[in-house]
């Protein structure tokens, strides 16, 4: 790995992995018939176009927002052990959406992005009421987890009340790209808007970094600057969760191992992230699809598998 | 709040008597078919084999409740254990990752060896919860003194939720379907039968015995191991024996049940506010309390979406994980 030049290697592993996943799944299709595959009435068209391109679109958005919305939390509540699933935002946001679809059935699917925002909102809020500012990382942590755990379960009732598919129960419960098509990847395109405002937070996150005092003093509102940040970091978050559930550790792991590769500096930091989330749950989905066709696990459990462990670690790291 | 200064048999009978009444309404309420009362109770000691009444207390819901009694007994007692041996509020069978652990073992040796049978699987729970559980303590600190509690507990979920990934993973791949297996992981009554119950019970009341035996013991460890040290407590012994116990409680009732969660959490802390912090009072206490509440969200497990059932392990964790969030905000972790 060259320390120098992360960016072309990180572009060049995702491409090749966006084409994996475009290969590889229940039925492989070999690399030349994949560029015939997209014209249409090909052999393949309609696995490659209608199933597998919006899928793994899908799953670099999704990857790029969760681990954005990562590397945006850890930056203003500088503790390593926050993210928005440990928090308890995605589940959170979760939950709304699954009480909206119990309960309002008959109302269109294009308004699930919202209505996890709100839920989102209200998980960080509950949170902040709860723990306050002055709370201790590991303290913080286990609020968060205990809340999640509490939406988890909310969920899993109404799963169990008003039974859905199994499948929808375990993509709301573990978070998967299952069924997700080209419907779902528009509803996700407003919200990429958020990423140009978290650039544009990105310099000032930097000096956040030194102390709320010396911030202040560079001119620097830094309460207002958390505000923001967190507000963004939610949205982001819950419309991927309204698309594909909460797949968790992904904004945890992804913005910790692109600070080992480029440093704190959020103005590399954050577009690197992206990246590295994007791969991530292009690897986590291709794997989830692969292990056993055509049975399909949720890509949450593969990132859970991953990101549980990691977890351990910083947390045994954690002083 | 009168029942808080009752003597203390006046309280172990109180709850004896609200067991024996909470059992006795989850025999005859919620069914489909109507069985009266009366017909609960004559069941019990008049059997009639024509009576379809009689034939379902006594096939059906008598099992049922006499599991789900034992269950919570089970669950409350190993939360005692564990919250004496690791000194920390928060300790219990679900939040240190015993319940996930002894989930996957039984997922991974029911699917991959099923030849095994009810008693491999019982094995397999326990050395699944004991493995989960001595990594959460190894990466928690916990076997030293002053090791920090906030950190055993996020140690405890992080392992719960790569073992129930893992669990997940395990069954949807060979299963090819997954419907049951979250019932089951929530923890679920339905399936109790008389022979669940005889598998059940021998364990369980050999746990039960040990966990009354070691409570003295659990006592001193209260002054912190030093002191306990010093006057008489074999620390090593103790601390594995407990373990032991708490293997034996938890790995019986997931065998016999699934993996129904939090109630160790809650009843050693109601116990502990209605008697105090003495183990050999509050332990019996706990039992009982565990039983009650066990049996009690069994039956609105029934009522909720009646004539259909819920697990009683969901019902349970929407109680029990605002009362964990309670507990953190009130102890300084």
């Amino acid at each position: 790995m060259k320390q120098s030049r992360p960016f072309p290697t990180l572009i060049t592993g995702m491409l090749i992995l966006i084409i994996a996943n475009l290969m590889f799944g229940a039925v492989s299709i070999p690399l030349n018939e994949i560029l015939k595959g997209f014209q249409q009435g090909s052999d393949n068209y309609f696995t490659l176009h209608e199933y597998r391109l919006p899928r793994t679109l899908l799953a670099v958005l999704v990857g790029a927002m969760m681990a954005l919305s990562g590397a945006l939390v850890q930056g203003v509540i500088r503790n390593p052990l926050a993210s928005p699933d440990v928090l308890g935002v995605s589940h959170g946001a979760g939950l709304a959406a699954v009480i909206y679809m119990t309960y309002f059935p008959a109302s269109s699917i294009d308004w699930l992005p919202a209505v996890a925002l709100v839920g989102g909102l209200l998980a960080a809020l509950i949170l902040w009421w709860l723990c306050g500012q002055s709370s201790s990382a590991i303290k913080l942590a286990i609020t968060g987890v205990a809340l999640a755990a509490l939406y988890a379960s909310g969920v899993d009732f109404l799963m169990l009340v008003k039974p859905l598919e199994i499948n929808n129960a375990l993509l709301w419960l573990t978070g998967s790209l299952w069924g997700r098509g080209w419907h779902q990847l528009m509803m996700i395109l407003p919200w990429l808007l958020l990423i140009p405002v978290a650039f544009w937070l990105a310099k000032s996150l930097n000096l956040i970094h030194l102390g709320d005092d010396t911030a202040m003093s560079l001119g620097i509102n830094a309460n207002k600057l958390r505000l923001v940040s967190l507000a963004v970091a939610v949205g982001l978050t819950a419309s991927c969760v309204a698309v594909c559930g909460p797949i968790g550790f992904l904004g945890l792991v992804a913005p910790h191992l692109t600070r080992k590769l480029v440093g704190g500096r959020h103005q590399t930091l954050l577009p690197a992230t992206m990246l590295v989330g994007a791969i991530l749950l292009l690897v986590a989905d291709l794997v989830a699809r692969t292990i056993d066709p055509p049975i399909e696990l949720p890509a949450g459990l593969m990132t859970a598998i991953i990101g549980a462990p990691y977890f351990l670690w910083l947390l045994f790291r954690t002083k | 709040m009168k029942f808080l200064s009752f003597p203390y048999s006046g309280q172990c009978l109180v709850l004896s008597l609200l067991l024996c009444l909470v059992g006795w309404i989850s025999l005859f309420s919620w069914s489909v078919i109507p069985i009266s009362p009366h017909d609960a109770l004559s069941a019990l000691y008049a059997m009639n084999d024509d009576n379809i009444a009689h034939r379902i207390v006594h096939d059906l819901r008598l099992p049922r409740a006499m599991i789900g009694a034992i269950v919570g007994a089970c669950l409350a007692a190993a939360g005692v254990v564990m919250q004496g041996l690791t000194q920390n509020p928060l300790a219990s069978p679900s939040v240190l990752g015993i319940n996930a652990g002894a989930a996957l073992g039984m997922a991974i040796v029911s699917t991959i060896t099923p030849w095994f049978g009810l008693l491999g699987t019982s094995m397999a729970a326990m050395v699944g919860g004991g493995l989960a559980w001595a990594l959460v303590m190894l990466l928690g600190n916990a076997w030293k003194t002053g090791g920090e509690h906030g950190r055993l507990v996020l140690a405890g979920v992080a392992i719960s939720t790569l073992c129930a990934a893992l669990t997940k993973a395990v069954i949807i791949i060979e299963e090819d379907q997954a419907s049951g297996v979250l019932t089951w992981l929530a923890g679920s009554l339905t399936d109790a039968r008389w022979q669940t119950l005889d598998q059940l019970w021998p364990i369980a009341l050999l746990g039960l015995l040990g966990t009354l035996l070691i409570s003295q013991s659990l006592n001193l460890l209260q002054l912190g191991d030093d002191n306990a040290r010093n006057l008489g407590v074999s620390l090593l012994w103790v601390k594995l024996g407990g373990s032991f116990l708490v293997l034996l409680l938890v790995g019986s009732a997931i065998s016999a049940v699934g993996a129904i969660g939090f109630v160790g959490l809650l009843v050693p802390h109601m116990a502990r506010m209605l008697c105090g912090q003495d183990h050999r009072k509050f332990l019996p206490i706990a039992m009982l309390m565990g039983a009650c509440l066990v049996v009690l969200s069994d039956t609105i497990s029934r009522a909720i979406i009646f004539p259909m059932e819920t697990p009683a392990g969901a019902i349970l964790a929407l109680i029990g994980a605002p009362f964990f969030i309670y507990l953190v905000r009130k102890r300084t972790l």
